[in-house]
């Protein structure tokens, strides 16, 4: 069943002598329970098109549709994982999960009990009283995804999530992400430009164009996980993907 | 594991970075040192020049004595006495300070359209000493609110300074995470902006103090009613106690560096609360 719906999506920028077209023609279908892989080289509009399905940025024209209704603005159906983490450094881990509770106006006790359980689910349990400043960079961003989920949104919405992260704990990460979706069985949108990470984690990945953005391929993966990155398969995947981006950055006319 | 654990009590200092212990005591050395050589400079030029307004250490740490011990027979109170009325003078003009900078600050920060309304007032009045205030404000305010009032400019242009700056540098990703958990425009400024800019507030504060405990010697010394330290300073000047005159001085300094630090601590402190290590 489809749950967010992109259409004819088109999004400019003021600029001079003309505007900046960021992305255009763009049409997209998620069902639920998908995890969707967005590819594209930097700078394609990749976080522009999520932040506008986050409601933090509107569409020049166009529209994207979340069961059927249109996106005005920020809503709680929406979770959103910051590349940069954002968390509130004033708060304990704690009261970093709770603040969509908080306000949303749902009672302390109540608020307590699911905080709780999104702690113990991204495994931060014995840290709930830690300020963000004492934690890892993996850490954090478990506080992250804990703080978005904890509003139990239909659809989380991740900007390159482990981007800040080092290899190993992204590794980690990607697995743990995998654990957690399974378990809360969220719809996610996920934005990387690492073709590894995309076929680590996807059902199906989105490749972009550069600018004007545009989708210019997409992959669907059935493997089973967790997925083998050793496997020839995945290896030809990566491959691929990796060749029609190279593509697309080798497409972009030099600057003068 | 035995030898582990033996070594407990001192694990904390074997901890700390090398050299550190060796740095604070060699710090706290100089500054003796420093402190001493002062006294000792100010001590050989008292005696060598013997000049009725500059008495030697000693006569002015007696002086500094009876001015604590001593009521003065024409103002009727103490040291305590006259601390205590600078201090009071000191935290009115400090909190309407604070009352109109805080929320001024905030509304410049948040809103554009209040930025641009009050920035051209706010600089035109910012750069004038708050002493220059002086004389105006004793006419019109009297001698009890007169210094109160230039107290007030004193500490109210570097609070609202520093929370403008708080608000205007609240990092963007805060504000759409809180967007994107359903905050409306309220909830973003109380539960985002306002926690954001508590540091930048403490910040303003400590500077505030600073200029505002200069700012209220001046004031004093050109009126004050039920006296005052800065009026104490000028008032054993015109007895020609010039002892009594560096005392008041000494009480000035020590109560500046006194504000200025438990400011500071309060500072550090605070910000370990709101997470700014």
């Amino acid at each position: 069943m489809t749950i967010l719906s992109i259409n004819k999506l088109r999004k400019t920028f003021p600029s001079t002598p003309e505007d900046l077209v960021a992305i255009s023609e763009f049409d997209l279908e998620i069902n639920e329970g998908e995890f969707v892989c967005i590819l594209g080289p930097s700078g394609c509009g990749k976080t522009t098109l999520l932040r506008m399905i986050a409601g933090l940025d509107f569409p020049t024209s166009g529209e994207i549709q979340i069961n059927g209704k249109r996106i005005t603005g920020p809503g709680s159906d929406r979770g959103m994982v910051f590349q940069e983490f954002a968390l509130f450094p004033w708060r304990t881990v704690r009261r970093n999960v709770e603040f969509g509770l908080e306000i949303r106006g749902v009672p302390k006790g109540e608020r307590k009990e699911i905080s709780d359980r999104y702690i113990e689910l991204v495994g931060l349990t014995g840290f709930e009283n830690t300020h963000p400043y004492a934690l890892s960079g993996g850490m954090k961003q478990r506080v992250g995804i804990a703080r978005a989920l904890a509003n139990n949104p239909a659809i989380l919405l991740m900007d390159e999530p482990f981007g800040a992260l080092d290899a190993q704990t992204r590794n980690l990460m990607q697995k743990e992400l995998l654990r957690i979706w399974s378990e809360t069985k969220k719809t996610v949108v996920f934005i990387t430009h690492s073709v590894d990470e995309a076929v680590f984690l996807a059902d199906r990945i989105v490749v972009m164009t550069t600018r004007p953005s545009t989708i210019r391929n997409i992959f669907p993966i059935s493997w089973e996980r967790p997925r083998d990155r050793a496997s020839v398969e995945f290896a030809t995947l990566r491959k691929q993907i990796l060749a029609q981006l190279e593509k697309e950055v080798q497409s972009v006319p030099a600057v003068p | 594991m035995v030898s582990h654990m033996s070594d407990g009590p001192l694990r904390y200092f074997k901890s700390l970075p090398k050299g550190l212990l060796e740095n604070y005591a060699r710090q706290l050395i100089i500054t003796v040192v420093a402190l001493v050589s002062f006294i000792a400079v100010w001590w050989a030029v008292a005696l060598w020049q013997n000049l009725p307004y500059l008495p030697p250490p000693d006569k002015v740490f007696w002086a500094l004595v009876e001015s604590f011990t001593k009521q003065d027979a024409s103002l009727g109170t103490d040291m305590w006495g006259n601390i205590a009325a600078s201090l009071q003078r000191f935290a009115i003009g400090f909190i309407f300070a604070f009352l109109v900078a805080v929320p001024l600050g905030l509304v410049m920060g948040f809103f554009k359209i209040a930025d641009s309304f009050f920035k051209p007032i706010v600089e035109i009045f910012r750069p004038m000493p708050p002493i220059a205030w002086v004389p105006i404000f004793l006419l019109i305010f009297g001698i009890y609110w007169g210094p109160v009032m230039v107290i007030f400019l004193g500490v109210l242009f570097p609070l609202l300074s520093s929370v403008i700056f708080g608000v205007k540098s609240v990092d963007k990703p805060l504000i759409d995470a809180a967007k994107t958990m359903g905050a409306n425009r309220m909830q973003q400024f109380t539960k985002v902006v306002f926690p954001y800019t508590v540091p930048f507030l403490m910040t303003g504060i400590t500077i505030g103090l600073g200029i505002g405990w200069m700012c209220i010697v001046a004031a004093e010394i050109i009126g004050a009613v039920g006296g005052g330290v800065g009026f104490y300073i000028n008032y054993t000047k015109d007895l020609g106690r010039f002892d009594l005159m560096y005392a008041g001085m000494v009480v000035i300094a020590i109560l500046g560096i006194c504000t200025v630090g438990a400011s500071r601590l309060i500072e550090r402190r605070l910000n370990q609360r709101m997470g700014v290590k």
